[in-house]
């Protein structure tokens, strides 16, 4: 906390602020358009589909393999688990690595995603640690310690200055993920500029999608199948249910002509 | 003249049914001719879902005017697109033109062989044709691909009860029961077919089914009759010992007294109804075994 409160020019709110806050949105909704004009169509095969439909009614069975009777689970997981003849056990796809060198579409897709997203986002802090340096933009409401100066205020060489001043460059990247919201407001859910959700995907997306973990994910299916017991859920339903009587609230509305029987 | 705003009631019930799958043909071809006709201009882009839905609910109507007219904007619209082609298809099975549909079918399926769509279709054209054995056949090869169509799971058990072979429709109906397990509908179906199997394993399934149908939803009138039915069937097997028997006597009479709570609600009132409850009580102890 400061003790002397600093009085910013009001000129910095007019002439910083603002504009950071227009150009990262609008670098956005351009960053938005670009993406759709450089979408490629990424046309599955039946085999995958096929393949990430059976992965989900196995998981299905898993998690609610209870509410079917003991011999239906035990047929089911069967059929996938058999020693000789089980799904799992010897459905072996073709496994063609996608590595970036010899699959062209990803390697085309990786560079898309790294040219909309990751080069403006640079461009433009550098060209804004550029333009608005030498002074304080802002201060976050929050004390934060001395670890953090040199990377919220680049340029700014005071010793003393309290490291909740920031600069500009920290309060364009504080926009750009705030201004998150604001993109769903304004171009819809799943909006090329939603860079945070981007990056989730990148994240994630390798462990979804990628047709080389098919006989991984098979494997994997097999050992949670294999672990999995049979709890039927309605053992004792008849007493549960009979425990109390019948809620018949709102059975029969008044409208209704009486009768219906 | 009319204003914009006084579109929107039509359009919001447009939506509506759009969404929750009404198949209200006869309103949804009243509303919609008349926005097509009257307000084509002011729907904007709108238009062409509205297109989609009125042809589909036109060929219910055997109204193959409107429909080829919104075939027509609509092929005008997207030339290449397969869901048109997907409409076109429809409109030649509606005419009773099968071969000419299932060419068209099949030319969809040449370009993009993950379509759902146009299988789907070629199995209802089996369907309409009446070779419900072929039928079955097209859908299970259909669904060994498709594990996940839970529209297809239920088709293909309903083919399956007309075929009277209901070891299989119970085994479509725990698929459905197991990716929907709040859904009641689907107990009580399934608690059905095993009560049709009959056996004193099913019974006591579907009995425990129909429990859960009703637990699932309190105001099942038909799981509350079925458990009833089931608990009676059970309690009057010879094959029982004594404490199953007396155990299935004990969930007849707890069903009994549900029904005659839910009639006595029913019957608040009027003297008609008077007649009903007391027809209920009737039946019931003439079903039930001393």
């Amino acid at each position: 906390m400061a003790e002397p409160e600093f009085l910013l020019d009001s000129n910095i709110r007019l002439w910083v602020v603002l504009p950071i806050v227009f150009i990262t949105f609008l670098v956005g909704v351009i960053r938005h358009y670009v993406s759709i004009l450089l979408q490629s169509d990424k046309k599955l095969t039946l085999e995958q589909v096929s393949d990430s439909q059976v992965l989900i009614r196995s998981r299905i069975l898993r998690e609610n393999g209870k509410y079917i009777p003991k011999q239906s689970f035990l047929m089911r997981k069967f059929y996938f688990n058999n020693q000789e003849d089980g799904f799992f056990k010897n459905t072996k796809r073709k496994v063609v690595p996608p590595s970036p060198m010899t699959d062209p579409s990803m390697l085309t897709d990786m560079m898309k995603g790294n040219v909309t997203n990751v080069l403006p986002m640079i461009l433009i802090g550098g060209w804004i640690n550029w333009t608005f340096s030498g002074f304080v933009t802002t201060k976050v409401p929050f004390p934060l310690t001395l670890r953090f100066k040199p990377m919220l205020q680049q340029g700014i060489e005071l010793l003393s200055l309290d490291a909740s001043w920031v600069s500009s460059a920290s309060w364009y990247f504080l926009n750009v993920f705030g201004l998150r919201s604001m993109y769903s407001l304004i171009l819809g859910q799943d909006n090329g500029a939603d860079q945070s959700r981007i990056m989730q995907e990148q994240m994630s997306g390798a462990a979804m999608a990628m047709p080389a973990d098919t006989n991984k994910a098979f494997k994997a299916e097999w050992e949670a199948l294999e672990l999995t017991d049979h709890q039927w859920a309605l053992e004792n339903i008849e007493e549960e249910l009979m425990s109390r009587e019948l809620d018949l609230d709102g059975m029969f509305s008044k409208e209704l002509p009486m009768g219906i029987f | 003249m009319s204003f914009l705003y006084c579109l929107n009631p039509e359009k919001h019930k447009l939506r509506k049914w759009r969404e929750d799958n009404h198949r209200n043909s006869e309103q949804i071809v009243d509303v919609g001719e008349e926005l097509i006709n009257e307000h084509a201009s002011k729907l904007g882009d709108d238009i062409w879902i509205i297109y989609e839905q009125v042809m589909i609910a036109a060929l219910d109507c055997s109204r193959d005017d409107l429909a080829w007219t919104c075939l027509q904007e609509l092929k005008r619209q997207f030339p290449g697109s397969q869901r048109v082609k997907r409409l076109a298809g429809m409109r030649l099975e509606a005419l009773e033109k099968y071969e000419d549909a299932n060419k068209q079918y099949d030319s969809i399926l040449q370009d993009d062989p993950t379509n759902t769509a146009a299988r789907k279709r070629k199995i209802s054209i089996l369907k309409a044709q009446g070779k419900s054995a072929e039928a079955i056949r097209e859908l299970n090869e259909y669904l060994e691909q498709f594990v996940g169509d839970q529209e297809a799971w239920h088709e293909l058990s309903e083919l399956y009860i007309n075929e009277h072979d209901y070891g299989k429709a119970a085994f479509c109906l725990e698929e459905l029961m197991m990716t929907n397990p709040h859904n009641h509908l689907y107990c009580e179906q399934y608690a059905e077919v095993k009560y049709t199997q009959g056996g004193l394993e099913n019974l006591e399934l579907s009995r425990k089914y129909f429990a859960q149908a009703l637990k699932l939803n309190n105001r099942n009138m038909r799981a509350l009759f079925g458990l009833y039915m089931s608990a009676s069937h059970i309690a009057a097997s010879p094959k029982v010992n004594a404490t199953v028997k007396k155990a299935n006597v004990k969930y007849a009479t707890w069903a009994t007294n549900q029904i005659n709570r839910a009639y006595q609600l029913a019957g608040r009132g009027t003297k008609e109804n008077k007649c009903s409850v007391k027809a209920v009580e009737e039946m019931l102890e003439s079903i039930t075994m001393s």
